[in-house]
């Protein structure tokens, strides 16, 4: 079995912004699509932790540009359900079909 | 030899709770599947070497954001109705198609990388960051990005006083 190397961080990355980026577009719930731009987001952090862990010597940046992603994910997650929760009570309906009209 | 075994335990669960997520019908189902995800991104961060940002995904995206989804869900989805509606399957077989051209485009593009890159990027080795990476963060943090820190807590900070805000004027 070799060493991991960044390669092995920047495919599970890709794979996971992929799958976040496929649900986004094919989930019709308004949750799951919130989840997958999470997901899309979790695939981004992992890039910049492996770069940080690999080629940051000796700054290490991408450690600090991760930990302020975390913070801005939360916070967009945040403000999108907030904005869902007052949407649905118009529309008594999570399907984001009829969440054209914001 | 740890580290690899933990990274790819933890990848195949990340790939396969992620798309289990995408494909269950139930909301609440979905919801557990992204809380294996996250936690296991969280393991897969610590055998890059971040142990402060394994901890924080751990604590931000184990808890406190399935937290708030789940209390969403709960004045949400179960007081209503939830649709199946029809969208249009040729769409969906259309998207999939693209998507997996993409995906093949890029898995060449890595594959290609393996390649060529190496001598451009300053790769230390074939280990991640060694010790402790707490030092590393007191430093970025209170030193080198204290204002991008301080921004952060301020966005972080009026998101929940314009909630607070927002549900107020809305209530009247």
């Amino acid at each position: 079995m070799e060493g991991l190397t960044l390669y092995h961080y920047l495919f599970l990355g890709l794979i996971l912004f992929v799958i976040g980026i496929s649900g986004s577009i094919l989930c019709k719930n308004v949750i799951k699509v919130l989840i997958s731009i999470e997901f899309m987001l979790c695939g981004i952090n992992i890039n910049f932790i492996a770069f940080a862990s690999y080629c940051g010597s000796p700054a290490y940046d991408g450690l600090i540009f991760g930990l302020f992603y975390t913070g801005i994910g939360a916070v967009e997650l945040a403000v999108a359900l907030y904005i869902f929760y007052l949407m649905y009570k118009k529309k008594l309906s999570d399907n984001i079909e009829h969440y054209g009209d914001l | 030899m740890y580290n690899q075994i933990i990274f790819y335990i933890s990848a195949i669960f990340t790939v396969l709770f992620a798309l289990l997520a995408i494909k269950f019908d139930n909301i609440f189902y979905s919801l557990l599947s992204a809380i294996v995800v996250f936690i296991s991104i969280a393991a897969i961060f610590f055998t890059a070497g971040s142990e402060y940002n394994a901890i924080i995904q751990f604590a931000v995206y184990g808890f406190a954001i399935p937290v708030i989804l789940g209390i969403t869900i709960m004045f949400t989805t179960l007081k209503g109705k939830t649709e199946n509606s029809s969208r249009n399957k040729w769409i969906s077989y259309i998207l999939f198609l693209l998507g997996g051209i993409f995906l093949i485009a890029l898995i060449y593009l890595v594959l290609i990388s393996f390649v060529t890159v190496p001598d451009g990027f300053n790769i230390n080795s074939n280990s991640p960051v060694s010790g402790n990476s707490i030092p590393i963060f007191a430093d970025g943090i209170f030193k080198k990005y204290v204002w991008g820190f301080e921004l952060i807590s301020l966005v972080i900070t009026i998101a929940a006083i314009g909630l607070t805000i927002f549900k107020k004027e809305v209530k009247d």
